[in-house]
């Protein structure tokens, strides 16, 4: 029973922390960023199985978080202030090529890493940007002026 | 004419109206998860050894070992007894809870006898000469479904006659 529990609280923490660490951690590919996500998941491991070598603790492990995984799917789809909570709202970075530093800082990213962003959308100046929006996902969308 | 994309509303998602306090809050519980790596580095879940001794006119008995451990980890436990007086037949004995749920890797130096006493564990040491020292290690491993706090009591005895006895906490945490 104890290795369900394990892997219920295994995924609720993960997902506490992947919310407070912020949003920039979940799509970028920075170097220092992919330390928490890589060694997160040898972490985790020891703490769900432990020393469970069974086929039987692999299947309540990997059941029980693919079943967490759905419950947060459906009340996100189900319940729009739970939403918000679980996956945050948008921002808005970057207005009519105007960049907002405010928001930009709010999230911890820099002008560099926006130019990087908009680069890689074959976007070469930011004030080409109509509008740049720091997603739920961690991904930044780039609307280019008309 | 509002140009802005689908789903983005100015106020909630430019401006942040509203949403002033969600930094805050992110800090706040970073801040929480500091806060127990912090314990932690204090030794608070483990596995810091700490000494519990008694002293008699017969002899002194102290524990070295830790009072937080962690499931799955490797442990000691020290055992010192002094003799201030002669032992014909040290004994310690351990109540069940030193070993229920904890793997007892070895113990070592090996007691003369080891036996059950009322569901308690009796080591037997054997002679103690007065001004003798004797150190038993036990070394453990946390079974990783043992969770929870426990009393353990250790005894000391000369035959069956009780010459020293402590009582420690250990923290099982999950």
């Amino acid at each position: 029973m104890d290795i369900v529990l394990r892997a219920a609280f295994a995924f609720a923490f993960i997902f506490f922390l992947t919310r407070i660490a912020g949003r920039r951690e979940l799509s970028s590919l920075e170097p220092f960023d992919l330390i928490m996500l890589i060694v997160l998941g040898d972490l985790v491991q020891q703490g769900v199985t432990q020393s469970d070598y069974s086929i039987t603790g692999l299947l309540l492990a990997a059941g029980t978080i693919a079943l967490m995984q759905v419950a947060v799917s459906y009340v996100n789809f189900r319940f729009k202030r739970v939403r918000t909570v679980l996956d945050g709202e948008p921002i808005v970075l970057i207005e009519d090529g105007r960049v907002l530093t405010r928001n930009v800082h709010r999230e911890r990213l820099t002008r560099h890493e926006l130019e990087e962003q908009a680069r890689l959308n074959q976007i070469d100046s930011l004030e080409k940007v109509r509008w740049a929006v720091l997603e739920t996902s961690g991904a930044i969308s780039f609307i280019p002026k008309k | 004419m509002a140009d802005q994309p689908d789903g983005i509303v100015l106020t909630r998602h430019r401006d942040l109206h509203g949403r002033g306090w969600h930094p805050w809050l992110r800090r706040s519980l970073v801040g929480l998860v500091a806060l127990v790596a912090l314990l932690a580095l204090l030794g608070f879940v483990g596995q810091s050894p700490s000494t519990t001794q008694t002293v008699t006119p017969a002899a002194t008995l102290s524990v070295n070992a830790p009072a937080s451990v962690r499931g799955g980890l490797l442990y000691q436990a020290r055992f010192t007894i002094v003799a201030h007086q002669e032992l014909k037949n040290a004994t310690l004995v351990l109540n069940a809870k030193w070993i229920d749920g904890l793997t007892v890797n070895t113990i070592e130096p090996s007691p003369v006898n080891e036996a059950s006493r009322n569901g308690k564990l009796a080591l037997e040491l054997g002679h103690l000469a007065a001004g003798a020292k004797h150190v038993l290690y036990l070394d453990y491993q946390v079974n990783p479904t043992t969770v929870g706090s426990r009393t353990l009591e250790a005894e000391l005895e000369d035959g069956e006659q009780p010459v020293a006895s402590l009582t420690r906490h250990l923290r099982i945490w999950p």
